[in-house]
């Protein structure tokens, strides 16, 4: 096992009760440790806490209890631009604003790297030309924002955690509104970069195929953490989603692959079964 | 690499410091007294002959066209910076009532209390803060997350402010409410060195600190959300900028009564012209406005003999029209 890069302790994040919602716990009670350069995938049901987590992790959040440590270090003794050069974040909308370039967009991963009124070097100006190459949009780099595909727009924003420096990568729903080819592109990026890689998702399946951890939470809780063939079983799945599942094993490459079934029809079938 | 930009906006910046230069070489010609541009440069140089030709250049036009200047540059930042922070293209100078309280300032020295117990500048200025102060008061609490709240609060405190101007100039002796009411129409004509001095410092401290949070400002462009995981702490950000902008305008306002549109229609300009990013943006919109209203107050001062035609009624025309024609393009 690499390195531990993230280390929570009796984590708890509670939002504050408004007029329109009592006090909620997002997350409860979460120890974990997660290791340097693994690509984890965050799953479990809508409100499970994926997202809340990603927040705290990427110090946006503050935890009600417990507490977070990065490489070691109390995640509130790093300042914003220091966290800035450790942790990218890529949110799950990211509207593209009208008029900025692809490489303007690129660019911003400079920020916290640079001082007031320091200007871009050609190595900087190298570093966006091979972080956009990285994700395939060099030949874009002019193209506005507004031009650009949802799969494009994903790995550009790829693009500038690259240009970040960031050794963690925070996802939100990385795959959401992409069709399915760029869903596996987006993800065989993820996965070429070499750097720790945190994304809630809601495919099983992508999840399965790509991360080499599975976070299931559920009710802001640790369900399961480990190895996909660890975390995906039929029982933990079928109580946490509230549906009945089936998990097999692709024939050739030993993925897990889950396919829930409706309720009713997972009776009928083993109804039919015992007749 | 991207050559392409970095190639054409020096040569573009050039070219708008080159048209100030022009245009303010040309407007020290225009004006009721016939000079000659042979006369402009001897009287800039110190070799002018006759004394009253210096006096003209030097104490009358120069200050005037200077503030001017800083007016046109000082408003298109601002709207500059205020759309960028706020991420409304509509966002406006005078957003947070400044024009509103300016008018009742203005309103209650000439009207209410005409001994004059301070200048009406000095009044406009503290009318202009009392409507800021009335905005981030009730803003501040939620940190200005929701930079629509403080546009529409903007919108109330002004309406509040109008409401009283507007019965105090009810009651008032025509001639008193005429005055208020052609200074509030904006004007340079009342402008000095004095007007340079309280003006110029607050467009170049404005400037200077937009440009050193130039990265910061194109990252608050895209979300709030995305800014803060670059390391920007959006909300400071944004009182910094609010405060600032505010103070320019609110030093604007006090010296020359309301210019409206400059600050809407400029920077809708430049970034069409020269990029939306902040550099081109801040840059682009200072050079711009300032030469903008140079020739507004070239029209302003020349259209009418024997009269001046007030700035705002000419910037509101240029400005409507372009708002329409911008509109109908984008709506084809």
């Amino acid at each position: 096992m690499s390195a531990p890069i993230y280390h929570l302790e009796q984590l708890s994040l509670s939002y504050a009760a408004s007029a329109s919602r009592p006090l909620h716990a997002a997350l409860a009670e979460i120890t974990l440790t997660l290791a340097a350069n693994d690509f984890i995938g965050i799953i479990g049901p809508n409100g499970a806490g994926k997202s809340s987590l990603l927040h705290v992790l990427s110090g946006q959040a503050i935890p009600s209890m417990g507490q977070v440590l990065l490489t070691g270090r109390p995640l509130y003794r790093f300042n914003a631009t220091q966290l800035a050069q450790r942790i990218a974040s890529v949110a799950q909308i990211n509207v593209p604003a009208l008029g900025l370039s692809c490489w303007q967009v690129a660019a911003m991963g400079l920020l916290p790297h640079k001082k007031w009124f320091e200007h871009d070097t050609d190595t900087d100006r190298q570093q966006i030309a091979m972080a956009l190459e990285h994700v395939g949009l060099f030949d874009k780099q002019q193209a506005t924002t507004d031009t650009l595909s949802g799969g494009e727009l994903q790995r550009l924003y790829i693009a500038r955690a690259l240009v970040q420096q960031a050794s963690i990568l925070l996802l939100d729903e990385p795959t959401n509104h992409l069709d399915v080819q760029y869903q596996h592109q987006v993800l065989q990026l993820l996965q070429q970069l070499g750097k720790t890689i945190i994304c809630s998702m809601h495919d099983l399946n992508l999840a399965a195929r790509y991360c080499n951890k599975l976070l299931l939470l559920h009710e802001g809780r640790v369900q399961a953490f480990g190895t996909p063939e660890q975390v995906l079983q039929p029982d933990l799945l079928q109580q946490v989603f509230a549906l009945p599942c089936e998990v097999t094993v692709h024939p050739t490459f030993h993925w897990r692959q889950v396919t829930f079934l409706a309720k009713d029809m997972f009776y009928t079938n083993a109804k039919q079964a015992v007749l | 690499m991207n050559t392409a930009h970095a190639f054409h906006l020096p040569v573009k910046l050039i070219l708008l410091v080159l048209l100030l230069v022009i245009s303010v070489l040309l407007s020290l010609t225009i004006g009721s007294v016939d000079v000659s541009i042979t006369q402009v440069f001897k009287a800039l140089s110190g070799q002018v002959s006759e004394p009253l030709i210096d006096t003209i250049i030097w104490q009358i036009r120069l200050p005037r066209l200077i503030t001017a200047i800083f007016v046109g540059a000082g408003l298109s930042l601002a709207g500059a910076v205020l759309q960028n922070v706020s991420r409304n293209p509509l966002a406006d100078p005078y957003l947070f009532g400044l024009m509103a309280g300016a008018g009742l300032g203005a309103t209650l020295v000439s009207i209410v209390f005409p001994d004059h117990v301070i200048s009406l500048a000095l009044a406009a200025f503290l009318g202009a803060l009392l409507a800021v102060a009335l905005v981030f008061m009730v803003c501040v609490g939620s940190g200005f997350k929701k930079m629509e709240m403080t546009l529409l609060a903007g919108v109330a405190v002004s309406f509040m402010l109008s409401a009283i101007s507007s019965f105090i100039l009810y009651f008032a002796e025509p001639f008193a409410a005429n005055r208020v009411i052609f200074w509030l129409m904006g004007s340079l004509s009342r402008t000095d060195w004095t007007s340079v001095g309280l003006i110029a410092p607050a467009v170049f401290v404005l400037l200077l600190v937009a440009l050193a949070v130039r990265r910061q400002l194109d990252a608050i462009l895209l979300s709030d959300e995305s800014a803060r995981s670059l390391g920007v702490n959006v909300q400071r950000l944004r009182l910094v900028l609010l405060l600032l902008t505010a103070l320019v305008t609110a030093c604007i306002v006090a010296q020359c009564g309301g210019i409206a549109f400059v600050g809407l229609m400029v920077p809708h300009m430049v970034r069409y012209f020269m990029g939306v990013t902040a550099v081109p943006l801040l840059l682009g919109s200072a050079l711009f406005g300032a030469i903008f209203m140079l020739w507004v107050d070239n029209l302003a001062r020349s259209v009418l003999s024997m009269q001046e035609v007030p700035l705002g009624v000419i910037t509101s025309v240029i400005g409507s029209i372009f708002f329409l024609l911008m509109l109908r393009r984008q709506l084809r």
